[in-house]
């Protein structure tokens, strides 16, 4: 088509597009040169006798892309003709491509896969969340109207979430410095990631040294530089990465005890008891679990008078210092200009 | 999703013109408002894609992508009627699977959902993991988000909405304060670990956000509900501020401003190169501002006004009183 060639600026979801809707519908597969000098998007920049390397590197990229959406693109090479490069042929199988005729889903599903996916509208995992959206609505169903609105929200805000996820998925081993409390410095970090998991609403690494092949977990708000991956691969161990690290994160809960003497009637006294597994012993005092001892000072140091730490010590003397912190940065009297 | 179409990136457009076209086959007739409304998207979205389906298709044995080869509508019902039949189909026939990513997004989502009474029935959500698992190309990634026991308050909101009741509640206030409140609850809202319910308060006689948190020996009364969430327009922001609200200003380090995000006013102002930042933020009482401070210890320093600063100061120096003491 004339008007097609004139126009070599197609946007990047029409190449896209006609890339997916051309190998879906080819049986025996299409060679690169197929793809490049027939595809809308590629043929308008093809050179039949000429250097068409920039227009293969934009295929790699395109070949990318659209496996991370979900689409099944394969490669395959014709009985008798392996080996060879320029014989590769690419297709997409309907059958891997389409959703399974017997998966279809209710409007009471389909209301709560929409509220799953309305949790991350906001920061890391929105893209996925709004493009999860859209292929579910492909099917059609109508949403049952909720008896209560709800409108759930997590926003991951830590940068390293991204770049972490990314690792994880291709098994790249990554490094980073980690800043654990208590230490004056940070140290150097090199893991495989196998999970992300967010526990009392925090995210974690579920990671294994590279070394050491030691399982360790890090809490992202800790790790204080950029997250660097070369090339190296390692195959992750075959388990259950996720379950495993919640279930450490979950020992280390049930492990970690701290007790609190409150004030009665007091903000502290009616959140700290809806805290889960957080119980009032008999002395009076309201115990709790927590997974990071720093983090669980912060708070209460929130709480100021209307909780006093009685154990652990580490606890109690962590609490004393954010409270002398925030003091030295608001002394009265001497006005505004002093302190930091 | 709907409004930010300068946030809709050429993944999203492509995902949805790969969706759009097993819905237009399952509807057979639909027109482009209804369509637009289906997917959260604005009508001109619909009819672009439309429009860009019609120019598109395999390259065909001609290898030139004749009339055949491409999508069709009916042109006629498009342009006259704002109405979308589709009349050639090119390849696709059924919806795509989920990437491993978004796959792995939904499973999380839904273990987030774990509080609510939706949530409770244990065998739709095993179903769910299952179908989603199949639904899905490859492997979802490894992403978890630990399970909250159900929220018996939710379930109890919930209920008295479904049966047309209001609800009463002991709420503790920021100030410390307890008060019996009455209300028709409107809308359950979440942000990370912390859940608040939207309501009609009756004693307030006005919309309020209560922190579930603070919400206590919950009771379903007998008086009818008055207020509906579809009859009533809720403010966008949990935080919605109001004319008694008191301007705080308060540095800290630049870094850290996303920590606060949601309760900023201003711009961060810089000072000097010393990576601090100078900013505003708005508190409806300073009962609040003083457990922020202290929740973020070393970080924000108020300067003004100076009655904050005090209170702020009063409150770190009692806490900290009580340890010489003990």
């Amino acid at each position: 088509m004339s008007d097609r060639k004139a126009n070599s600026r197609v946007p990047v979801e029409e190449r896209l597009f006609s890339l997916i809707l051309a190998l879906l519908a080819t049986r025996n597969g299409l060679t690169k040169s197929e793809i490049l000098s027939t595809v809308h998007g590629y043929s308008q920049k093809y050179s039949p006798s000429g250097d068409n390397s920039a227009l293969e590197r934009q295929f790699q990229r395109d070949k990318d892309d659209i496996r991370e959406l979900g689409v099944p693109l394969e490669t395959f090479e014709p009985l008798g003709e392996e080996g060879n490069n320029q014989s590769t042929r690419y297709r997409i199988l309907p059958a891997e491509y389409e959703l399974p005729r017997d998966i279809r889903f209710s409007r009471q599903e389909a209301s709560l896969l929409n509220l799953a996916a309305l949790v991350w509208r906001e920061g890391a995992l929105s893209g996925e969340s709004r493009r999860a959206l859209l292929k579910f609505k492909s099917l059609g169903v109508e949403i049952a109207d909720p008896v209560l609105d709800y409108i759930p929200r997590s926003i991951v805000r830590e940068p390293s979430f991204e770049p972490l996820r990314e690792a994880l998925e291709k098994n790249l081993v990554t490094e980073f410095d980690y800043f654990k409390p208590g230490e004056t410095e940070s140290t150097h970090r090199q893991v495989l990631p196998l999970a992300l998991i967010q526990f009392q609403g925090r995210w974690h690494l579920y990671a294994m040294d590279a070394n050491s092949q030691e399982r360790k977990t890090f809490l992202l708000r800790r790790i204080v530089s950029e997250i660097a991956t070369g090339s190296k691969v390692i195959a992750p161990p075959r388990e259950d990465s996720a379950d495993v690290g919640l279930k450490e994160l979950q020992a280390v809960w049930d492990r970690n005890l701290a007790q609190i003497r409150v004030q009665p009637g007091t903000d502290a006294e009616v959140r700290l008891l809806q805290q889960q597994g957080a119980k009032r012993l008999d002395n009076g005092l309201i115990e709790l679990h927590f997974v990071d001892l720093h983090i669980l000072a912060d708070e209460l140091a929130a709480y100021g008078p209307e909780v006093l730490v009685e154990s652990p010590s580490e606890l109690r003397e962590q609490v004393k210092a954010r409270l002398a912190e925030v003091l030295k940065l608001h002394p009265v009297s001497t006005g505004q200009a002093n302190g930091r | 999703m709907a409004d930010s179409s300068s946030n809709f990136q050429a993944r999203d457009r492509l995902t949805f013109l790969i969706s759009l076209v097993p819905f237009l086959i399952e509807r057979g007739r639909v027109s482009v408002a209804e369509t637009a409304r289906h997917f959260e998207v604005t009508e001109d979205q619909v009819r672009q894609s439309v429009s860009l389906l019609t120019v598109s298709g395999i390259p065909g044995v001609t290898a030139t992508y004749q009339p055949d080869d491409l999508f069709d509508i009916a042109w006629d019902d498009f342009e006259q009627n704002d109405e979308i039949v589709l009349t050639n189909l090119i390849a696709i026939n059924d919806s795509p699977r989920f990437s491993s990513r978004e796959a792995a997004a939904l499973i999380a989502g839904l273990q987030y959902l774990s509080s609510l009474p939706e949530r409770s029935d244990q065998d739709l959500i095993s179903a769910l993991l299952v179908k989603l698992g199949k639904a899905t190309f490859g492997t979802p990634s490894q992403l978890a988000v630990a399970e909250a026991p159900t929220n018996r308050a939710i379930s109890l909101f919930r209920e008295a909405v479904s049966n047309g009741y209001q609800v009463e509640f002991d709420y503790l206030n920021a100030k410390g304060e307890k008060e019996r409140r009455r209300v028709d609850p409107l809308r359950v809202e979440s942000l990370e670990n912390d859940w608040y319910l939207r309501a009609w308060c009756h004693l307030r006689e006005a919309l309020r956000t209560f922190r579930m948190d603070r919400i206590s020996n919950v009771t379903i009364t007998d008086s009818p509900l008055e207020h509906h969430s579809s009859e009533v327009t809720m403010p966008e922001s949990l935080f919605e501020g109001s004319a008694d609200d008191i301007e705080i200003k308060i540095e800290l380090p630049i870094s850290a401003t996303g920590l606060i995000a949601e309760y900023l006013t201003s711009d961060v102002v810089p000072v000097g190169d010393t990576g601090l930042g100078q900013v505003g933020l708005r508190v409806s009482h300073l009962h609040g501002l003083k457990r922020l401070v202290c929740s973020r210890p070393g970080l924000i320093k108020v300067l003004s006004p100076q009655e904050a600063v005090e209170m702020v100061h009063e409150w770190a120096s009692e806490a900290i009183g009580q340890y010489s003491q003990s």
